[in-house]
């Protein structure tokens, strides 16, 4: 069988560019567009995934990390009164208001203190038991090496915290979050920056349990009943999904993800339509002369379709390589993005659903192929 | 019934707007098998549509149309398409060729369809190439190639189906005098030699000479039916 399709594919290029180069920019825009959502509302989970541990131990009803209040310190002691609880850990998180040079003005920072031992559960992933041992000088706290030029401030520079002075001891990576500029510090110094506001309380208990413990049973066990509840228990997965659902759905910016995918799939298919349509156009008297020799409707409409299949293949490989170079450039920028196999996977099915909605449009320009036409 | 196409009675009218246009009236005809025959006259005569009729491209108001005994009025789109298919090839004015393809893949493609594996369609096409005089010409496109031998190509794809009928709109009319002499000499060397129902349109008159039988169609209908006893072509 002559591969019709192919040979006037690769033989007219240039007329079929424009729909390939539509469908790989809808590729990209909507990877681009995923890998910054779910980097971005990830982020809001990034000090839990990037943590050990379990369980967390919080504010009853807390949304999402940044939204902690103080709990109660028997919230520590029935944990620990669990036989399948190894440690626990407090995580302090404050609010802050961070002073530094006088061009940079207030900057909302978010302070969490941690636990500097070298074998602590919180930011088990993201700092070395190095960067931990830094924060052990009294008031010195690390920033994530991105927000260094939004505070104006380099390591060993000083700033003040809600009144205290503060020095930037280390820098970190992957310590973004969502919301304003997040501040490691050790528990003592996060007590300090506190004004005692909290009472000495902390947000937040970290669960580690003992190896081959049921983490689902050990939450049903601490999980306060009742009204009177002074704070709710979730296993770690638990806990950071729900950050992601709150700033998804909660803040309306899921919608606008959905709908943007809406309008980049409408407006590539588009724009791949008539370009199809026009190279149908282009060989309709050739189509309407197979047509006359007794080649049916059914067998043209194949080519056709194999056609926005090619053009469909051939911009998702150009998408997937710019994605990759943008996902690259924005990794090396500290921009957070993330792409994982079921959201490439969706977005590749969305763009070849772009370049075979729009064969199926340009079928139609097929109706013309009528020989009657090549008799006049 | 032993003529390979039959009008019987056809008639058919096309409407523009208000105005309608009888484009044939009453016409009746018998074409045999093994000659090349010439439907001439000028243009709007009806000649095109007689053409479209027979082939079953285009239904009539009236009257029937047969073809290798079949009454197309009878067969539904999809089994016209396989009559088609199976049993007619054209040639038309415009070449009609994907500019793509090479001579040799645009005799092929349409035996593809018929279910022929590549191999035998290969074969077949360069058979038909050689025989219209393209067989040093089978790898150029389109753009390679001279309007003649664009047409001869046409004529190949055609041929190499093996049709009964073969059917051709003005394939002259595009072409100069030499090129058309090669064109319509082949048309009459199928008709001859593969015993092929041809059936040419045209208002060239260059071609007259070259035909078995030539119809003389006015307004629709015919007006003179006579044989030419031109010899065979060389």
């Amino acid at each position: 069988m002559v591969p019709l399709a192919r040979k006037t594919l690769v033989h007219e290029w240039r007329r079929f560019l424009p729909s390939a180069l539509a469908v790989a920019f809808s590729g990209l825009l909507l990877l681009v567009q995923a890998a910054l959502v779910f980097g971005i509302f990830n982020s809001s989970a990034v000090y839990i995934r990037k943590s050990g541990g379990e369980l967390w131990l919080g504010y009853p009803g807390t949304q999402s990390i940044e939204l902690g209040r103080p709990i109660p310190q028997q919230a520590e002691i029935a944990a620990l009164m669990d036989p399948a609880v190894g440690r626990v850990e407090p995580f302090n998180w404050i609010d802050g208001d961070w002073r530094g040079p006088a061009d940079k003005g207030g900057v909302s920072v978010f302070v969490s203190g941690i636990d500097t031992r070298a074998d602590a559960l919180m930011f088990a992933d993201a700092l070395t038991p190095a960067q931990r041992a830094l924060l052990d000088e009294p008031d010195g706290v690390i920033v994530d090496r991105a927000d260094l030029a939004k505070l104006g401030l380099s390591v060993g520079g000083q700033a003040v915290i809600n009144g205290h002075r503060v020095r930037i001891v280390g820098v970190g990576s992957g310590l973004r979050a969502l919301g304003g500029v997040n501040i490691v510090t050790s528990l003592a110094t996060s007590r300090r920056l506190d004004n005692g506001d909290s009472g000495g309380r902390v947000a937040y208990y970290v669960v580690k349990l003992h190896d081959g413990a049921d983490a689902a049973a050990a939450r049903k066990r601490l999980q306060p009943q009742g009204q009177a509840r002074t704070f709710e228990v979730w296993t770690r997965d638990a806990f950071a999904r729900r950050a992601v659902t709150y700033w998804m759905f909660e803040t309306g910016a899921g919608l606008g993800v959905v709908l943007l995918a809406i309008v980049v799939f409408v407006v590539g298919a588009l724009i791949t339509s008539q370009t199809l349509m026009g190279a149908v156009a282009g060989s309709i008297r050739e189509y309407a002369t197979l047509h006359a020799l007794g080649v049916g409707f059914a067998q043209l409409r194949h080519v056709v379709l194999k056609q926005a299949a090619w053009v469909g293949a051939f911009g998702l490989v150009v998408g997937g390589v710019a994605t990759a170079l943008v996902v690259l450039l924005a990794h090396r920028r500290d921009v957070p993005v993330q792409l994982d196999l079921v959201t490439i996977a969706v977005c590749a099915t969305l763009v070849m659903g772009i370049a075979l909605l729009s064969g199926l449009a340009a079928v139609r320009a097929l109706r013309h192929a009528d020989p009657a036409l090549l008799l006049r | 019934m032993n003529a390979a196409l039959v009008a019987d009675a056809l008639s058919k009218s096309f409407t523009t707007g208000a105005v309608r246009t009888d484009v044939l009236r009453d016409l009746s005809i018998e074409i045999a098998a093994g000659e090349l025959t010439l439907v001439s006259g000028p243009s709007g005569c009806g000649k095109s549509t007689l053409l479209a009729i027979l082939s079953g491209l285009l239904r009539p108001d009236g009257g029937r149309a047969f073809a290798l005994g079949q009454d197309l009025a009878r067969l539904r789109p999809a089994e016209l398409e396989r009559f088609r298919l199976h049993h007619t090839g054209f040639v038309f004015q415009g070449f009609n060729l994907f500019p793509a393809l090479s001579a040799l893949e645009q005799v092929m493609l349409p035996l593809g369809y018929l279910g022929l594996d590549d191999a035998i369609a290969r074969r077949r096409a360069a058979d038909a190439l050689a025989e219209v005089g393209l067989g040093s010409r089978l790898q150029l496109k389109p753009a390679e190639l001279s309007g003649g031998e664009k047409q001869r190509v046409a004529i190949a794809r055609a041929l190499a189906k093996e049709p009964q009928l073969l059917f051709a709109d003005e394939p002259t009319s595009a072409l100069d005098a030499a090129n058309g002499q090669i064109v319509i000499d082949t048309l009459h060397r199928i008709a001859r030699t593969h015993g092929a129902t041809v059936l040419c349109v045209s208002h060239d008159p260059r071609l007259v000479g070259h035909a078995d039988r030539v119809l003389a169609m006015e307004d629709g209908r015919i007006l003179a039916d006579r044989r030419t006893g031109a010899p065979m072509p060389a």
